[in-house]
């Protein structure tokens, strides 16, 4: 057998405590600058921890800034879209 | 020759009349689009009736691309996008609206004096919000991609879009200009 976990294999319980994550999305418009100002200003990252976020969002085209609870990540999105930032939210895919 | 400036921890800026006009224009511009179909817009904002109301309004996706841009679902699932939309919506309008206002202040003094001047003490934060909805407003209108300078760069002066492109690469200046001083 394979150790690769197929979808019936994973329970419910794992499944209810996936966690949310905000996603912030490259866009050609922002300012790296910018990105990583309201990064440190939203989230109080370190200027390094902001500056490669900027970076993954900038290279791979989005990165996950923030994990945790739904109201917490809806709350996240709402300061990044009053900043002009591109940001969603979802579940975790990852177990 | 605009520019941010900072001294003893206050921030302020050196425009010209003509800048002045541009501006304001554009900040004129967007706080009218980001009025349309806002219900809570006519009201108080402050007035507990009218906040309910503006929540039971239906919202989805804004038809006008810059307003989708400016205004974006929180989630890919549409209906999870909707509902967010109906509680968020209307605070992210009046928080988007409300720095627009505070620069439109600032300017109208400039404008209305019809002369070059300084704005004095300005709030860093909301300047830097603003401008940026400014150049997204832009961009979507001028379909900004990763080739766009050059494009600029290329074109010829009598286009008429060229004068568009200086303003959203002269905002972006300008607001590079500010967050260095920020740093």
């Amino acid at each position: 057998m394979g150790d690769t976990l197929t979808e019936s294999e994973i329970s419910i319980d794992q499944l209810l405590e996936r966690p949310w994550i905000c996603i912030v999305w490259d866009d050609p418009v922002n300012l790296m600058s910018y990105v990583t100002f309201v990064l440190i200003k939203v989230f109080g990252f370190s200027k390094e921890k902001a500056h490669d976020k900027m970076m993954q969002v900038h290279i791979e085209g989005r990165s996950v800034v923030a994990t945790g609870s739904r109201e917490e990540m809806e709350h996240h999105v709402q300061a990044l879209h009053e900043h002009g930032l591109w940001a969603t939210l979802q579940r975790d895919d990852k177990i | 020759m605009s520019q941010f400036s900072k001294t003893d921890g206050l921030y302020s800026l050196t425009l010209s009349i003509d800048e002045a006009h541009v501006l304001i224009n554009l900040v004129e511009q967007l706080l009218e689009l980001l009025g349309e179909g806002d219900f809570a817009h006519h009201y108080d904002q402050n007035d507990p009736f009218a906040q309910l109301m503006a929540m039971q309004q239906e919202r989805t996706t804004p038809e006008d691309p810059v307003l989708k841009r400016l205004l974006p679902n929180a989630y890919a699932d549409p209906e999870a996008a909707d509902d967010f939309r109906r509680y968020t919506e209307p605070a992210l309008r009046l928080n988007k609206q409300s720095a627009l206002r505070s620069i439109r202040e600032a300017l109208t003094i400039l404008v209305d004096a019809e002369a070059d001047g300084i704005i004095e003490e300005l709030d860093p934060h909301l300047w830097l919000k603003s401008m940026n909805d400014l150049r997204l407003a832009l961009s979507i209108r001028l379909e900004i991609g990763a080739e766009s300078f050059e494009k600029f760069e290329n074109m010829p002066d009598e286009d008429p879009q060229k004068g568009i492109y200086a303003v959203y690469f002269w905002l972006g200046w300008l607001q590079e200009n500010l967050l260095e001083l920020l740093a």
